[in-house]
Parts: C-alpha cells; structure tokens; sequence
C-alpha cells in the first residue's frame, strides 16, 4: 500500500489503522506464558470481587390501601390520592375566608342600619360637642339608671 | 445486564491486549500488568451490572485513567527520587554503576529458528510497537481506540472525552507519523 508523502485521505488513515491493529494483534498473542498466567490470576481476582446481582425484592402491600381496589395502573390513582386532599384543603380555606368576609359585612350592615333607623342623625355622632353632651349631660346619669333598670 | 459468564469471556477477550496498550504506553511490564489488574477489578466491581455491550467501552475508559493515574504518581515519585538523588551526590560520584550491566537483551532466540517471513514480520512488529510507544499519549489512545479496540469515532470521543473531529485528527496525526517513521525504515503497511 503506497500513501502520498504528506496527506492522508480517511480512508488511506483508515486502511493503515486496520493494518496495523491486525499486525498488533498477531503480536499480542504471542507475549509470555509468565504474563498470561498473571493475566489471568487478575481476571480470577476481579470475577471473584464482580458486584453483585441486583435480586428484585416485591414491597410488601398493606391490605386495605388503594393498590389493592385499583387493578390498572397505580400511577393515576398515586397521584390522585396525594392532590386530592390537598385540593379540598385549598377550597376549604377559600371557603373559611369567603365566610369570614360575609360575617364582617352583615356586622357592618347591622350597626349602619341601627345607626340610619335611631332618632339622632349619624352626622350627630361626628361632632364632638354632641359627644361630649352624651358624657358629661344630664342625659347620661339617666341613661346609666335606665340601664340598671332594665338590666334588672 | 452482563452474568458472571460473559464478564469472563469479555476480560478473557480483552486482557491481552490491554496488557499491551498498557505497555505501550508505560513502557514497563510490571507496571502495565498492575494497571490492567486493577482496571479489571474496577471493572468488576463497580460495572458488573452493567449490559455487555457497555463492557469495552467502560474497560476502555478505565484502563486509560488508571495509565494516567500511573503517569501522575510516576510524576510525583520522580519529583521525589529527583530531591533525594541531588541531596546524596556528592557521595555517590565514586560509584562506577554502568546502566548497561543491568539492560537485558530482548529475547529473540525464536526469530532465528523460523523462515524469513516470521522473522520479517517480527521485526516489523517491533519497529511498529516501538514507534507506537513513540506517539504521543493522545494520538497514541485515538490510534489504538478506533482500530485495535473496534471503537467508533463517537465512542472513541467519548471515552477519550473529547470531540469527534479531535479523534479523527489524532488518528490522522498518528497514521502520518508512523506511515513516515516505518517509510524510513524502508518498511510500508
């Protein structure tokens, strides 16, 4: 086989690659029968240290769990089984809070109707010498007994 | 997944020739037989459940880490010997130790009991290998990957953790260098 003096097509490097590996082959089998016998006490060594096989051990299955009802693929259910409670608790604080809001507006409601229905006008209630009549009047000794009275 | 079986027969089928990439690249029988050793219990170990299909190229993969990581502790080992044998000199400069007492001749009693053609083919391994151990590391691993160990382009950029495009250019690279070195040699593929 003749190659040009400087440059190799791929096939004229892949040519005397093949060459060469089928000479080196030929060479590798001749090396002393010292090496080989150390060759192969090192591939008994390595055979004997060989990982060991993986052995497929089944989970045990508690009886009653959802594996057991669900005879298909346990994936769907799996996952089911862990976002829906989660969803219900999501709804379940939306619920709370949705409650909580309606109850602050009714009491709002309440006190803006008392407020609108009693005889005094609201815009009474903004003034302070009003409030100040309320405390300190003739009023509020009365108010005060009346409410005994009534308590009673 | 591989059974103990075919772990077998892939090491089987694989350790002579690790042995010698090994040596290729480390120059140094000892050295390469411990580094296949522990890249087969590696392998072994940590892989052995893996497909056989992956086995060469995690092998592949392996054993050029553990040829690094025997580069890096020579590295450091020298730095050492290096420190220790400057430190000493002084004392050391009688000594008439000749290197080449120590340097044993390759054994080539064989070549000469067989015809010419076995002996041709001898030594145009040795000239091969020898300009193999040459390369340098990255042309040498893409050289060795894609043809002796059967690797694709994409499984040899993978093991070697690099571009496709950079494995064909150090295959390219090592196919010219060793083309020119045995053209020199008066030796052609």
């Amino acid at each position: 086989m003749k190659y040009s003096e400087n440059q190799f097509t791929q096939t004229q490097v892949d040519e005397f690659g093949q060459a060469s590996a089928a000479l080196l082959r030929q060479g590798a089998q001749n090396i002393p029968q010292g090496v080989k016998d150390r060759l192969y006490a090192a591939r008994m060594k390595a055979l004997a240290r060989r990982k060991p096989e993986k052995i497929l051990i089944q989970k045990p299955v508690l009886a009653g769990s959802a594996r057991n009802w669900t005879s298909g693929s346990n994936g769907f259910w799996d996952t089911l089984g862990w976002i829906a409670p989660l969803v219900v608790l999501v709804f379940g604080l939306i619920g709370i809070a949705q409650w909580q809001d309606d109850s602050r507006i009714n009491d709002i409601a309440e006190v803006d109707a008392a407020l609108l229905s009693d005889d005094v006008p609201p815009d009474a209630y903004a003034d302070s010498g009003f409030m100040a009549f309320l405390k300190n009047g003739p009023l509020s000794d009365a108010d005060s007994s009346s409410d005994l009275v009534h308590s009673k | 997944m591989a059974s103990a079986q075919e772990l077998s027969d892939f090491l089987s089928g694989i350790e002579q020739r690790a042995f010698k990439q090994a040596v290729y690249a480390v120059r140094d029988d000892d050295a390469a037989l411990d580094i296949v050793q522990d890249a087969m219990i590696k392998l072994a170990e940590k892989y052995g459940d893996r497909p056989a299909a992956e086995l060469p190229l995690v092998f592949t993969r392996i054993l050029q880490n553990r040829i690094h990581d025997w580069f890096r502790r020579q590295k450091v080992r020298n730095a050492w010997v290096t420190l220790f044998s400057n430190m000493g000199k002084k004392s050391d400069e009688g000594d008439d130790f000749d290197p080449l007492e120590s340097l044993s001749a390759p054994d080539d009693s064989e070549i000469h009991q067989d015809g010419a053609q076995k002996l041709e083919k001898s030594q145009l391994l040795q000239t091969l290998e020898s300009e193999i151990t040459k390369l340098p590391v990255r042309q040498r691993e893409a050289f060795l990957m894609r043809y002796w160990d059967e690797l694709s382009i994409t499984e040899t950029a993978k093991a070697m953790n690099c571009s496709e495009g950079s494995v064909k250019t150090h295959c390219s690279r090592a196919t010219q260098t060793l083309a020119k070195a045995l053209k020199l040699k008066g030796i052609t593929l």
